[in-house]
């Protein structure tokens, strides 16, 4: 049962249909995906692609067309697989009439957490997401970024075995964004199983391990991160402490010895990294 | 258990937090108290109009209540997507809809119990006016009158307070401090009128609060996969042929569950009559319970 994989997807297929039941559009056209334990794996595509209607039919909302899907080896409408599974949606649906404490009691509640378990849990949480100075306001004045830190804390309050996170960096900023990716590699160090979607290529980037490119409704590419992304005819080499000069000499030296053309450059700080050292930590 | 806990409370809260909600419980708790100083025709009885006209308010406004309450709790959901975000955890759909719906009747409950209460104090308030009459003074009379408007604008006072200075949601306090309100009118009503309290009205107003409470499950059931506008156009064509066969062996027919006739000249409802409301009104509502649990599980959540 160890062997199995936390997501396992064979010729998947949707097609929605209208009141008449005529085919309106082929989301999905035979997808087939494996996610292992452990893996933090990414979802992308262009808008359209039936990267969210994917991740619906993983999340038992939609019933194929054609294919199946299995979590744990279990079809996702199963309670057993849905007790181990945490979701971010795209965006963050929450009850605007309720507090952020009372959002993540109320998840923590359908999680069928109880008691002081529950309100323990949420405090941490509320604190890892860095909303406990606002636990008592109404969710519903909260701005795009902090509604977004309330989902993504309702998400893991039942400390999720495999976690769907779509765009889960949408309406954050900088640090924000950092924070949450940083959670993410931590939650993978803890043998989490993570699916994100993003838009954001940079952040997939970043956290993915794996990663699947839709287009159309199908598989484009799929595949450990590293190997689609390392050309590994080229090479690129960081010499500290070189001026101007001596970075000439060198590429002049090893255009020479290989009979290539050498380029260089100096090292960018990212602009995600500047930006959090120029205003602190933010919060 | 707790699953469902946390179903019904989001519910309660959400059906109570609709501004539509305290201005129901505002104007209904305000019309049937004051009645008894405009009457211009007793028909015979002191109480007979403040009487009807509390019956009245419970159906016309509780079915309001109950349609909008029901339809943005279970469309609403499904609409802005909280649903999909509790359906993807360890929630069977039929529980979902059984939970939502019952908390919606939780908070229907509250505004039946408020307007029952009040118009138990507001006969009393009549026929003590009447008592009054007869001794020479006004027809209306006052410490009645106004204990119960200045105790249910106290109670939105009281909401206004606790939101400005604890936060506290205005609407959902406010439908509940206006409840707790008609306690304490009814209490000084009971203490200071010379005339019987009417306690047999309260079960002729459950039963009727029971076929409202149909419509309540009824337009949960709706809203799984229609619009607002046609669950609240369906819900008041049903309310209007519910008497016509056989729609009313599905729907609730109005006049099983107007008992209110049967208290002029100091009658009061056979125990009969009441089982039967409230035996059909159970009935109706678990069918539409197994109705709506059955769609919900059959549709699909975008």
């Amino acid at each position: 049962m160890s062997n199995v994989p936390a997501i396992e997807i064979k010729g998947l297929r949707k097609t929605f249909r209208d009141f008449w039941l005529r085919p309106v559009a082929e989301a999905v056209r035979g997808i087939d995906l494996t996610v292992e334990k452990g893996d933090v794996f990414g979802l992308l595509g262009p808008n359209g692609s039936g990267k969210s209607t994917t991740i619906k039919l993983l999340l038992g909302l939609l019933a194929p067309s054609a294919g199946t899907v299995r979590l744990f080896g279990m079809p996702p409408r199963t309670r057993a697989a849905r007790s181990r599974l945490g979701y971010l949606p795209e965006l963050s649906y929450l009850h605007p009439f309720l507090t952020a404490r009372e959002t993540l009691l109320y998840y923590a509640g359908l999680s069928g957490m109880g008691g002081k378990a529950a309100k323990a849990r949420c405090a941490e949480l509320l604190e890892q997401v860095g909303l406990s100075a606002v636990a008592n306001r109404a969710v519903g004045g909260f701005s795009k970024g902090m509604a977004r830190r309330v989902a993504l804390a309702a998400a893991l309050v039942a400390k999720p075995e495999l976690l769907v996170l779509d765009e889960p960096t949408s309406g954050l900023d900088p640090i924000g964004t950092r924070d949450v990716k940083d959670l993410i590699r931590s939650l993978a160090r803890d043998g989490v199983t993570v699916l994100m979607t993003s838009h954001l290529l940079g952040d997939t980037e970043d956290v993915c391990t794996k990663i699947a490119i839709l287009s159309k409704g199908q598989v484009a590419a799929f595949g450990r991160t590293d190997e689609l992304l390392t050309r590994k005819q080229d090479a690129r080499f960081t010499i500290a402490g070189l001026d101007e000069e001596q970075a000439k000499a060198f590429a002049a030296e090893a255009s020479a010895r290989f009979g290539r053309e050498v380029q260089f450059d100096h090292p960018r700080v990212p602009l995600e990294e500047f930006f959090a050292e120029t205003v602190g930590e933010g919060r | 258990m707790r699953r469902f806990r946390s179903l019904v409370r989001s519910a309660t809260l959400e059906a109570l937090a609709e501004p539509l909600s305290a201005v129901l419980f505002l104007v209904a708790l305000i019309a049937v108290p004051l009645l008894p100083a405009f009457h211009c025709h007793q028909f015979g009885e002191a109480g007979r109009l403040p009487r009807e006209c509390g019956f009245s308010a419970l159906l016309v406004f509780g079915i309001v209540f109950a349609t909008a309450s029901a339809v943005r709790v279970i469309g609403g959901e499904l609409s802005s997507g909280t649903a999909a975000a509790a359906l993807a955890r360890d929630v069977s759909r039929p529980l979902f809809f059984c939970a939502k719906v019952i908390g919606v009747l939780v908070a229907f409950a509250l505004f039946s119990v408020a307007v029952g209460l009040s118009t138990v104090a507001s006969v009393a308030t009549a026929e003590m006016g009447e008592v009054q009459e007869r001794l020479g003074y006004a027809h209306v009379w006052l410490p009645g009158l106004v204990s119960m408007v200045v105790l249910t604008l106290a109670g939105f006072a009281l909401a206004a307070v606790l939101n400005r200075f604890f936060r506290m949601r205005f609407c959902v306090t406010a439908c509940l401090s206006v409840s707790g309100a008609q306690v304490i009118a009814l209490a000084l009503v009971a203490a200071g009128a010379k005339v019987p309290m009417q306690w047999s009205l309260l079960p002729a107003l459950a039963a009727l609060a029971a076929g409202c409470g149909v419509f309540v499950v009824l337009a949960g059931a709706l809203a799984v996969r229609l619009p607002p506008a046609a669950v609240t156009t369906g819900i008041s064509l049903a309310a209007l042929s519910s008497f016509v066969w056989p729609v009313r062996a599905i729907l609730p027919d109005i006049q099983m569950f107007w008992l209110v006739d049967s208290f002029s000249y100091g009658g009061a409802p056979a125990v009969g009559q009441l089982a039967s409301a409230f035996a059909v009104g159970a009935l109706l509502s678990a069918f539409w319970l197994a109705v709506g649990s059955i769609l919900l599980e059959r549709r699909e959540i975008p």
